[in-house]
């Protein structure tokens, strides 16, 4: 039966009209380089962070990497197989993150990494997100993903981001004076460093299988 | 071209998502210890449309928002010394590199207007909501729950809530 | 056992996914879908749910950035 289905793709195969953009890319991998020798030249810390956003960039891409798929699959189509892999994602930048965390603060240094207040902006903004990458088909780096595919939509996207950023950054003044607290609850301030790895990768861990379970479970149905 | 090949492995078959997760893991972990902070996308879109705005003629600076020091700072010092704002046109152009070296690049026309509307929605939600989050799927889930900071895991939460109501909205609206 | 077309060009994620799942259902068993994507995501994602479904997929390229599936229920 598989036998139609090959002879099938084999005939298709036939009447493609295949242009190879493989010197494209060689022309493209070519400017890169230079815009990073560039950069290096002029502004050395641009040039690390342009290389971080290439390498990213070309990751997202291969591997179809989707951040908003890993939370939208397993409501829409049952899949769970991108928010087992962003569960994984988290999983491996915590142990680096805990530890460059770690050593800060026993040399009596800033805590470094994304901590930030918690109140119920974030619920609310989170929300709005979880909507909006929903309806649009993709998220923050999604979108810049999908520019560099070609889709003329995400260009759409991008431009209303940045419009609704600069607006959430125009009543900021107001969310911090009504809604926002001051404090950032960082989890081993809270209840010390080893029950808060402990509840870090139990909660991680404990999401990896139940995501597992339920995707296991919606291929039955 | 045969399916088994280096070429095809590497440049052609799309990577699995394991790959990708245990290689986006490692960059974030490394942008932290080389430039001391972790990766984030949607703060730099507040700065270009701030700089956009003021081009218009906009007083940015003005709000509360750009008066606090990180983002005075970052809008005075201009797109190339922000790091993310570099970081972020890099993702772009890795992409725009990744699906020339598989062959596979086309420009995708917009096909309808529901599309669009359902891009000027999203886009402008997904904007505010991360002003007010502090951060998007990247600053605050990725990073920010990597961070073991408290606003991760409640942006995790509520961003799955609201990815269940977009999903019913985009089943019946945008369909 | 027919054969059924499936246009999905210039369709963004997850909508694809969605069109081929409802279609798919209607067909009969042995019925042959052809879809047509263009989105590289989609080129993922509909084959891993389809086999995870046991129907047997190939997919073809058949231009830069333009894909065919076949699915058989």
């Amino acid at each position: 039966m598989n036998q139609s289905l090959s002879s099938l793709a084999a005939a298709r195969r036939n009447h493609k009209t295949k242009h190879n953009q493989l010197p494209w890319g060689i022309v493209v991998l070519a400017a890169i380089i230079g815009i990073a020798f560039f950069l290096f030249a002029n502004v050395p810390q641009a040039a690390i962070m342009w290389a971080f956003g290439i390498i990213i960039g070309f990751t997202l891409q291969r591997s179809r990497f989707c951040f908003t798929a890993s939370m939208r699959d397993p409501v829409l189509t049952g899949s769970t197989s991108l928010t087992k892999a962003v569960l994984l994602a988290i999983g491996v930048a915590s142990i680096g993150f805990a530890y460059i965390q770690h050593s800060a603060a026993v040399s009596g240094l800033p805590i470094p990494g994304n901590i930030s207040p918690v109140g119920p902006n974030t619920a609310i903004g989170a929300a709005m997100f979880g909507i909006g990458m929903v309806i649009a088909g993709g998220c923050a780096s999604g979108t810049l993903m999908r520019v560099g595919e070609g889709f003329l939509i995400q260009i759409i996207t991008l431009i209303f981001f940045i419009i609704g950023s600069l607006w959430g950054a125009h009543d900021f003044g107001w969310w911090t004076a009504n809604i926002i607290p001051k404090t950032k609850i960082f989890l081993p301030t809270l209840i010390g460093w080893i029950p808060a790895l402990v509840i870090q990768f139990g909660f991680l861990i404990g999401l990896y299988v139940l995501a597992n379970k339920y995707g296991k479970r919606s291929d039955k149905i | 071209m045969d399916n088994t090949s280096l070429y095809a492995k590497l440049l052609k078959n799309p990577w699995s998502y394991t790959t990708g997760a245990i290689i986006l893991g490692m960059a974030n972990i490394t942008m932290l210890s080389i430039t001391g902070s972790a990766w984030g996308v949607t703060t730099p879109f507040s700065y270009w449309g701030a700089w956009f705005y003021q081009i218009l003629g906009g007083q940015p600076d003005t709000w509360f928002y750009f008066s606090q020091k990180t983002h005075a700072a970052a809008i005075t010092a201009g797109f190339w010394n922000n790091g993310h704002s570099v970081s972020n046109i890099g993702i772009i152009f890795g992409a725009f590199l990744a699906t020339l070296l598989a062959s596979q690049f086309k420009i995708k026309k917009i096909k309808s207007k529901k599309q669009i509307f359902g891009a000027i929605l999203g886009g402008l939600l997904m904007g505010y909501g991360a002003r007010i989050a502090f951060g998007c799927n990247i600053g605050a889930l990725f990073s920010g729950t990597a961070s073991m900071s408290l606003h991760g895991w409640v942006f995790m939460l509520f961003i799955f809530i609201g990815a269940i109501i977009g999903s019913k909205l985009l089943t019946k609206y945008f369909i | 056992m027919s054969e059924y077309t499936l246009d999905c060009l210039g369709e963004i994620c997850p909508v694809p996914l969605i069109k081929t799942q409802k279609k798919l259902a209607a067909l009969n068993k042995n019925d042959i879908l052809i879809v047509s994507i263009d989105h590289s995501c989609a080129m993922k994602n509909i084959p891993e749910w389809a086999r995870k479904e046991g129907h047997n997929v190939e997919i073809e390229e058949i231009n830069d950035g333009e894909w065919e599936i076949y699915i058989e229920k």
